[in-house]
């Protein structure tokens, strides 16, 4: 290309004997080169402003729900009711158990566990709150022995068979006594994330890691 | 730096040409759908985590519902005859009538209405449960006031809620009668979400949900 342009013939210029004159067409040919570049690199500019501005994309099940999450009103472990508005100004992470269970709320406790210790200081600004699904054999003492068992400032939270069937019912849990297995309560695993305002933000279905949880939890209370 | 203006300006009219022309439409995620155990027509339970990964379209009545009582079956029964026509990409959907008068509407009876309106069972349940689950489920969850006079009669709103595969509230309708084109393009939003809404296009689903690309 340069070497093109050197091989031009000058031709005796009419103004400034010092400039090299290019032919017109050449000019713009020159031009459009110019200006593709700076498009390619307004278009690479933008492309990374926009990954840069990204939302961030959650892991969990995100909502923006116009509505408040429901409050209630339940025993908590330490014996004295609490409701879910008392919280606010924390992000509330509800899962609903119970003590005897087998399988999945040691599990899922123990994710917990985990996810708060990743989250490091942010974790002060949440609160794990276990509602039992079998409010007739899970007292508030038993409760309070068993979430400590994973985490001291865990909550456990139990209330009359209604009231535990109104909560329970309002956040989308199902449970039922397993016919087959005496003892053994089926119910919902999901993991509910109320935001510091009291709005329900975040679902964390199973199947999440412990880290994803976390990031999602730090985003939301960033 | 005049460079830095200039792009600044081009991401707010690039975001501002989303919001307008809205090229992904979602609907919102308005709430938790109910947990909830009832019992069906044939007397086997029924529970929300049964349908899980189904599209779910729920209503409310009691059957010796006569007269001037809003019809919410008779719409579903147009709805059910329409499914088929509905490209939901292969995900399930399934029909919920909750009665809210156990004292009458045994499985039996239930079994017997859905006869008469000559329901699809296979994806239409006729369920009801324990006067405190129902309400629960239909008064505090879906929000819907319905009240039983000295006479036995209901007093009820006629309602219908859509709840997605993840069990969340995706829309409302306080009518009887539903716009059957409308149902058929919330049932088709939300089907093509889910079966979009994977890798690099989730981002573009959630940045939909995210500005508020709600369909009008």
């Amino acid at each position: 290309m340069n070497q093109q342009i050197a091989e031009e013939p000058t031709r005796p210029s009419q103004g400034d004997i010092n400039m090299p004159r290019t032919p017109k067409s050449r000019y713009t040919l020159r031009r459009f080169w110019q200006m593709r570049s700076l498009l390619v690199l307004a278009v690479a500019i933008l492309g990374a402003g926009f990954w840069w501005l990204r939302p961030y994309q959650f892991h969990g099940v995100y909502l923006q729900s116009p509505e408040r999450a429901p409050n209630f009103t339940l025993i908590a472990s330490a014996g004295a009711p609490v409701q879910l508005r008392d919280f606010q100004g924390k992000t509330v992470v509800l899962f609903f158990g119970y003590t005897a269970c087998p399988d999945i709320c040691p599990l899922r406790l123990a994710e917990l566990k985990q996810t708060m210790k990743l989250l490091g200081e942010a974790a002060n600004q949440v609160q794990v709150v276990l509602v039992t699904v079998d409010p007739l054999h899970d007292t508030a003492a038993h409760l309070k022995r068993y979430v400590s068992a994973f985490d001291p400032s865990f909550l456990g939270m139990t209330g009359s068979p209604a009231q535990i069937d109104a909560v329970a019912t309002q956040f989308g849990i199902f449970y039922d006594p397993e016919p087959a297995n005496v003892g053994t309560i089926s119910h919902t695993g999901t993991i509910t994330v109320i935001d510091a305002a009291g709005y329900v933000r975040l679902l964390f279905p199973a199947g999440l890691s412990t880290a994803e949880m976390a990031q999602d939890l730090a985003q939301l209370i960033r | 730096m005049r460079f830095g203006y200039g792009v600044l300006a081009l991401l707010v009219v690039a975001l501002l040409t989303f919001t307008i022309f809205q090229p992904i439409q979602v609907l919102p995620r308005i709430g938790l759908g109910p947990g909830f155990s009832f019992v069906d027509q044939n007397g086997n339970h029924l529970t929300n985590e049964d349908l899980r990964g189904h599209l779910v379209l729920y209503t409310f009545t009691y059957t010796s519902c006569q007269g001037d009582c809003p019809q919410t079956s008779r719409t579903l029964q147009l709805v059910q005859a329409q499914l088929d026509q509905i490209n939901t990409r292969g995900l399930p959907v399934d029909l919920v009538t909750i009665s809210f008068d156990p004292a009458r509407d045994t499985p039996q009876q239930l079994a017997a209405f859905a006869h008469q309106l000559g329901a699809d069972l296979t994806n239409w349940h006729f369920v009801t449960g324990e006067p405190a689950a129902l309400k629960n489920v239909i008064g505090s969850s879906f929000g819907f006031y319905y009240n039983q006079a000295a006479d036995g009669t209901f007093t009820f709103d006629p309602a219908f809620v859509l709840v997605d595969g993840v069990g969340i509230v995706r829309a409302k309708y306080r009518t009887a009668e539903l716009d059957l084109a409308l149902v058929q393009r919330d049932l088709e939003l939300i089907a093509t979400e889910a079966q979009n809404s994977q890798g690099a296009a989730r981002l573009a689903y959630e940045a939909a949900h995210l500005f508020l690309c709600y369909p009008k």
